[in-house]
């Protein structure tokens, strides 16, 4: 039965493209599809978890004057290896009708949200952590006038295959108060309020013991709000935000009954060439997920909200290997700075193309938390610790300063040079593994042969006396344009185990298809998405990639 | 109007949140026990929070006794250390079968009368569940050490119930082992003392078929060697049966 379902879609997938536009009408869509044929490999601890493994997606959206509509198709019976247990399965867990009039627009079905920079809402998409917390059900949009925004919003969250049972809604306004006074436009300010509301009712049937004798009385709603003030006026730019949560007992957060809040400044400037940027956050106790269930709530499924990481997500992959997850349950203090800088072309520091350096500093500490005597008062354990608005904890759970410079040295040779010094608590952020501290070094070289043909070369290394020690990272990467790109790389310990992550691709672009052909092997670790972090086991086999926009 | 209308809601929702410090828990009496519950702990000495459960078995066995609440501490999957020559290390490769075998996902995790995956925050309120229904066998064991240098293990069975037919596996258990463990707070305790650990299945991985009819005794005999490397002092046998509904009884019982 599945099968012939699976035989109807793809059958309606391709008669939508081939039927492509009825006047007014636009068709959309892409297809995503990454395969592993997994071996077993002794040396990196890989397992064959099956002959044929795939992540497989299509997306179809269908537009009109008035009326949006769309559905994705997903297949992921045999997904990749380290998503958690229930993300296996398939289906058709996304469809959605939009419809617009004037200034009210009404969703209904599956939708994906924001509020704020998320601090109490923000559903999303993140294939490669396997993430999809999309809500089913309804949205209203109205801008009733010129610059204000209400969006009011509910329905259940999903997870995996099915819907928690908890209802999620919410209200979001947003005022442009220089587009309500003009005076404030002539004058090059741009000033921004917003308020926001979420509540989640469950009627949880869940029964968690801090005793034999005692089990926790979950709150049946759970209500956070969120404020937010945002000035720019030409290159200056702040934000301010702060948001609140009501009493929410869960697993991540030992069941304590105290309120949770982030409260965050940002401040940048940006004007020829030079760009500050400054951030400062604060959050604790903001886990804020859509059940009270352990199984469900464990893991990176059910989350309501997201805070970001004020940290560099880094591309280069030894800069990436001790990646940082935010602190939603234990809190944290951030901080985060960012200097860039273009040196002009024929200056005596920009050479003859030009230079750009950048500096990003990045710093999360622990709060203040003084837990309570719960000796012989088992009400104490729902109190859980005290806390010190402007104190720090004692421990740092990451550092990192990275320096980057780029500078193009000839017509045809462009070469970037970074340094990162790193403190990593995996301690923290893994469970054990204590303090890393590492200093990395990575030059990253791009030659243009001719005018088709491009070849790029990457040289890494981490040094560190911890953790597994020393790591040498080394890619070749061919380009040749329109349609071909060879990479092959390895990435080696040096300190301890002595192995060899070693890969090699072949990508190819043919109009709207992308195809990509690969052998290799990649370590375990954490593959991190905006503080967001998924454990995955050490593969190795072949690898193919294909991608179809249409 | 309508803004005071939607400030009143906002109130109104925020108010319903609340619950008095005093009603944060719910008290609820212990139950009559019916039977004893296996709970089958899936710990390992790498895995921080694996101390936070074994907490949790104490506070029950603490309430229930420890023939009621038949704990076992199965050491495996991947927060499992199977030991090298300076550290003892507790995991075995029966105990990573099972690990597997029942798909887990993390550790701590248990099954309680292998009704699938609880997580050790769930563990109270299944045991509870458990222990307050009726079994449809009786079972007990007895063990001694002979001079032979083995167990010597007699289970009795007897349906109460019809006739049951399922697996009855024994298993030999040691308390008071002193061992490292990671603590959750991150530190690595060196002297942690791990009770209730899986050292052998005495009967096969998966134990051995067996029928039990109602009214009829049944008792089965075991000899094991006893591994140098146990304490003899505090070893204890369980014994349960299981099908394909669960764990229709355990039973634990302390070498004399």
């Amino acid at each position: 039965m599945k099968g012939l379902l699976l035989y109807i879609l793809a059958t309606c997938c391709c008669l939508a493209v081939s039927a492509q536009t009825e006047q007014g009408i636009t068709l959309s869509g892409s297809v995503q599809s990454d395969m592993l044929l997994p071996q077993t490999d002794e040396k990196t601890g890989a397992e064959k978890t099956g002959d044929f493994l795939t992540n497989t997606y299509a997306d179809l959206l269908l537009q009109s004057k008035y009326v949006d509509a769309g559905a994705r198709l997903e297949y992921l019976e045999h997904p990749l290896p380290g998503f958690e247990n229930d993300f296996a399965g398939w289906g058709v867990p996304n469809f959605w009708v939009k419809g617009r009039m004037g200034k009210v627009e009404l969703t209904a079905g599956t939708f994906y949200e924001q509020f704020g920079s998320g601090f109490i809402l923000r559903t999303y998409e993140e294939r490669s952590l396997g993430i999809d917390n999309s809500l089913l059900g309804g949205r209203l949009v109205v801008e009733p006038v010129q610059g204000i925004t209400l969006k009011i919003l509910s329905g259940k969250q999903r997870r995996y295959w099915n819907w928690n049972k908890s209802l999620i809604s919410g209200a979001d306004t947003e005022v442009d108060i220089d587009q309500l006074f003009p005076t404030l436009q002539e004058h090059n300010l741009h000033f921004m309020t917003g308020f926001s509301w979420v509540n989640k009712y469950e009627d949880s049937d869940e029964k968690v013991y801090v005793t034999p004798a005692y089990r926790v009385n979950f709150p049946k709603y759970v209500n956070a709000w969120d404020v937010r003030i945002s000035l720019n006026s030409g290159p200056w730019s702040i934000l301010a935000e702060y948001a609140q949560k009501s009493a929410d007992p869960s697993f991540a957060n030992n069941y304590i009954f105290r309120k949770g809040s982030a409260a965050m400044l940002s401040g940048s400037y940006s004007l020829k060439g030079l760009s500050v940027l400054l951030q400062v956050k604060r959050s604790e106790n903001m886990s804020f997920k859509s059940t009270n269930n352990v199984s469900k709530a464990i893991g990176i499924s059910s989350a309501i909200n997201h805070l970001p990481a004020f940290t560099q997500d880094q591309t280069y992959t030894l800069a990436a290997l001790y990646p940082y997850a935010t602190q939603l349950a234990d809190g944290e203090w951030a901080y985060q700075a960012e200097l860039g800088y273009n040196f002009k072309r024929k200056t005596a520091l920009g050479g003859k193309y030009g230079m750009n350096i950048k500096v990003n500093y990045s710093y999360v500490r622990a709060i203040d938390r003084q837990f309570y005597d719960t000796t012989n008062d088992p009400l104490a354990i729902t109190d859980g610790y005290s806390s010190s608005f402007f104190k720090w904890g004692d421990d740092t759970y990451y550092q990192d300063l990275d320096i980057t410079v780029t500078r193009k040295l000839s017509k045809a040779f462009k070469l970037s040079l970074m340094y990162m010094n790193q403190r990593y608590n995996k301690t923290v952020i893994e469970g054990e593994g204590g303090i890393i501290h590492s200093d990395i070094f990575i030059a990253d070289g791009k030659y243009q042969l001719s005018p088709k043909t491009t070849l790029r070369g990457e040289v890494q290394y981490l040094t560190t006396k911890d953790d597994q020690g020393d790591w040498a990272y080394g890619l070749l990467e061919l380009s040749l344009v329109p349609h071909w790109m060879i990479t092959v790389s390895d990435m080696y310990n040096v300190g301890e185990t002595h192995i060899h992550y070693y890969q090699g691709l072949v990508t190819c672009n043919f109009g709207q298809h992308r195809l990509q052909a690969g052998y290799g092997r990649t370590r375990a670790g954490y593959n991190c998405s905006g503080g967001v972090c998924r454990w995955i086991p050490a593969t190795t086999g072949f690898t193919v990639s294909y991608n179809y926009n249409f | 109007m309508r803004y005071i209308t939607i400030c009143l809601l906002v109130l109104l929702l925020n108010a319903c949140d609340h619950i008095d410090r005093e009603d944060r828990l719910i008290y609820e009496k212990p139950v009559t026990t019916k039977r004893a519950v296996l709970l089958e702990d899936f710990t390992g000495q790498r895995c921080v929070n694996c101390p936070k459960g074994t907490e949790i078995i104490e506070q029950l066995v603490a309430e229930y006794g420890d023939t009621a609440v038949v704990a076992v501490g199965i050491h495996g999957g991947p927060l499992g250390f199977s030991g090298n020559d300076i550290t003892l290390g507790l995991a075995t490769e029966t105990g990573d079968e099972y690990y597997y075998h029942w798909n887990l996902e993390y550790q701590p995790v248990g099954l309680v009368n292998r009704h699938g995956a609880v997580n050790y925050p769930e563990w109270a309120a299944a045991v509870k569940e458990e222990l307050s229904k009726p079994a449809s066998i009786t079972l007990s064991a007895k063990v001694s050490a002979g001079t032979d240098n083995a167990l010597h293990i007699n289970i009795t069975t007897m349906a109460t119930d019809g006739t049951c037919n399922g697996k009855l596996q024994v298993w030999v258990l040691e308390d008071g082992i002193t061992a490292l463990q990671l603590m959750p707070d991150g530190t690595t305790n060196a002297d942690y003392v791990h009770n209730h650990v899986f050292r052998q299945a005495v009967n096969g991985i998966w134990g051995e078929n067996i029928t039990i009819k109602e009214g009829e005794t049944n008792t089965k005999e075991y000899t094991q060697a006893i591994d140098p490397v146990w304490n003899v002092k505090n070893l204890s046998i369980v014994a349960f049966v299981y099908n394909d509904s669960g764990v229709l009884q355990a039973t634990k019982v302390h070498l004399q």
